[in-house]
């Protein structure tokens, strides 16, 4: 049972890049290898797409239509509609990949396989990330395009090449992957798959409900530093002139998301698990 | 080598590990033994480095277990074989534990073979029975073919045929010159096993001894004699200085005289004797008798939380 090329390998000490390409070998066949993966993509997908669809057809037959928080909407803002769904099916997917080894006990498993915590997180954000967000500019993009070619019909679409709009369309593909590190993030801090994506709902949502019922000016004062409201911010055709710009409404975004996964980070190394 | 020195462990007001000092040596598989809740699961998380001791120290191969680069080539552990994705392939459980340690897919192959599992490779390891994840458990263990080996309680769950399995393994482990460290709350299948053990209890080390010490040790016993004169037998015998018991049926117990002497004794005095039986206390006794102290405590309090095991 003795394996000579592994009793060789034992005296040499692995390079810390060799080490880094086994900690991510290890999270990516985890994250392949089991089917909520594909389910979290695939729901994202249909949010994204089909109701981007249904949103641009509506449009498109509607003189004039107004959201009902009173924005204007606008043939970019149509093609995101499904997107704002979309990111929590995205952000399941960052909960699961801690809360699933919380649940089963492989958490144990994973941290004697990688005793450096901090190496774990780190791979699974790198390999959560990449995953969502190729998977957010490919659903921020093909959302974009079937809106078009839906309003561009009617004669109401709005091109690629206008002023701000690639900003804004690579910017909602980044939302997703935004959605998926606070998910991740909250996946470690509270290791209970649902109330982790309690809390990720209600860090998506809650600010947009408080924004449609704070009154005037208040709404937009406090809105400013969620992310939710920071998000419509950075992909909207018009900046709202209430809120931060956009580049300080992305700095809003990724302070967020460092601070979910700076907290996962003090927590993972001190827990016992 | 497993070295635990001063080792304690508090979750609150319980104290599951009290200032546990012992030493696992290689080539031996050593046996910790204890009833539930006696700290075995803690001690041996603490070891790996998935708690935090609350004082004292843990070595595996003289390092911290958390400080060692590419742990599972140095010590393989099975703490829950349910602790797996039931929606992952044994092939890719396996698979992913291998590449965080640089360990290449030959080996996943090889101890898919050794542990029977080759053929159910390519199924999701919700449909196993808890032996098949038991399996899977060890062949993850010896993933990276270490010199130090961690079990708890894997006998657990095991039909007949499996815990013979895994008594070999052991065993063949332990001759090739590996440490082996095996948890179990069960006496008789440690005498089985082991050839060392670790006996704790309420966190405390109670023993530290050889399978074979402890076995001797434990095997006082007594001397069941039949007679039609026992009461001339029992005042020969107590004259010799015997403890002499009669049982309700009749017979003798008789402690501190062994059966060939008081076979002379009857002989020497023309008194016939029917029967004569020596009795060993069975080793579970010793040990129920070592732990029962330590035991206790679950009649009345309730047992703390967490520390199972």
């Amino acid at each position: 049972m003795t394996a000579p090329q592994i009793r060789a390998a034992r005296t040499a000490i692995p390079s810390l890049t060799a080490r880094a390409r086994d900690v991510l070998a290890f999270e990516w066949t985890k994250l392949h290898s089991v089917r909520s993966t594909y389910w979290s993509l695939l729901i994202a997908a249909v949010f994204a797409i089909g109701y981007s669809a249904i949103a641009a057809l509506v449009y498109a037959t509607t003189p004039r239509p107004k959201a009902a928080a009173g924005a204007p909407i606008n043939p970019l803002s149509v093609s995101f509609a499904g997107l704002l769904y979309a990111v929590l099916a995205v952000g399941v997917l960052g909960v699961l990949s801690f809360s699933s080894e919380y649940a089963t006990g492989l958490i144990r498993t994973t941290f004697t396989a990688v005793p450096r915590r901090l190496a774990v997180l780190a791979a699974k954000a790198a390999i959560a990330g990449t995953a969502s967000l190729i998977a957010g500019e490919l659903l921020s993009f093909g959302s974009f395009f079937l809106a078009q070619a839906i309003l561009s019909g009617h004669h109401r679409g709005i091109s690629l090449s206008h002023h701000g709009v690639p900003g804004a369309v690579l910017a909602a593909g980044f939302l997703l992957f935004v959605c998926a590190m606070a998910g991740l993030g909250l996946g470690a801090i509270i290791r209970h798959t649902a109330s982790a994506v309690a809390a990720l709902f209600g860090l998506i949502y809650v600010p947009a409900i408080l924004y449609i019922s704070l009154p005037s000016p208040w709404n937009a004062r406090i809105g400013r530093f969620t992310l939710t409201i920071a998000g419509t911010q950075v992909v909207a055709l018009h900046p709202h002139k209430g809120l931060f710009s956009p580049a300080l409404s992305m700095l809003v975004i990724i302070t967020w998301t460092a601070a979910t996964l700076l907290a996962a980070a003090l927590l993972i190394t001190r827990r016992d698990t | 080598m497993i070295e635990v020195d001063q080792l304690a462990k508090r979750f609150g007001p319980v104290t599951a590990v009290d200032g546990l000092s012992f030493a696992v040596r290689p080539g031996h598989v050593t046996g910790f033994l204890g009833p539930n809740g006696a700290g075995k699961t803690t001690t041996m998380r603490i070891i790996l480095g998935l708690d935090a001791p609350t004082s004292g120290t843990a070595f595996v191969g003289g390092r911290r277990y958390q400080d060692i680069i590419r742990p599972l080539r140095e010590a393989g552990s099975l703490l829950d074989a349910n602790a797996v994705h039931g929606g992952r392939t044994a092939w890719w459980h396996l698979l992913s534990i291998a590449q965080s340690n640089g360990i290449g897919r030959r080996r996943v192959t090889e101890l898919l073979e050794l542990t029977g599992l080759d053929a159910v490779a390519g199924r999701r390891i919700k449909g196993f029975s808890l032996g098949m994840k038991q399996r899977l458990g060890i062949a993850a263990a010896l993933l990276g073919d270490p010199p130090v080996l961690i079990f708890d309680e894997p006998a657990n769950g095991l039909d007949a045929e499996g815990v013979h399995w895994i008594r070999q393994l052991f065993k063949s482990l332990a001759a090739e010159g590996r440490t082996v460290f095996v948890s179990s709350h069960l006496m008789s299948e440690m005498a089985l096993t082991a050839d060392h053990l670790i006996i704790v209890g309420r966190g405390k080390l109670l023993a530290d001894t050889s399978t074979d010490r402890f076995t001797k040790a434990s095997a006082r016993g007594d001397v069941l004699v039949r007679s039609p004169q026992a009461g001339e037998l029992a005042a020969l015998a107590a004259a010799r200085g015997a403890a002499v018991t009669a049982q309700d049926d009749g017979g003798l117990a008789v402690t501190g005289l062994d059966g060939p002497a008081i076979a002379g004794l009857a002989a020497a005095h023309d008194i016939a004797v029917h029967e004569l039986v020596p009795r060993h206390a069975s080793l579970e006794q010793a040990y129920l008798d070592l732990t029962g102290d330590s035991t206790d405590y679950r009649a009345g309090k309730p047992a703390g939380q967490g520390t199972a095991g």
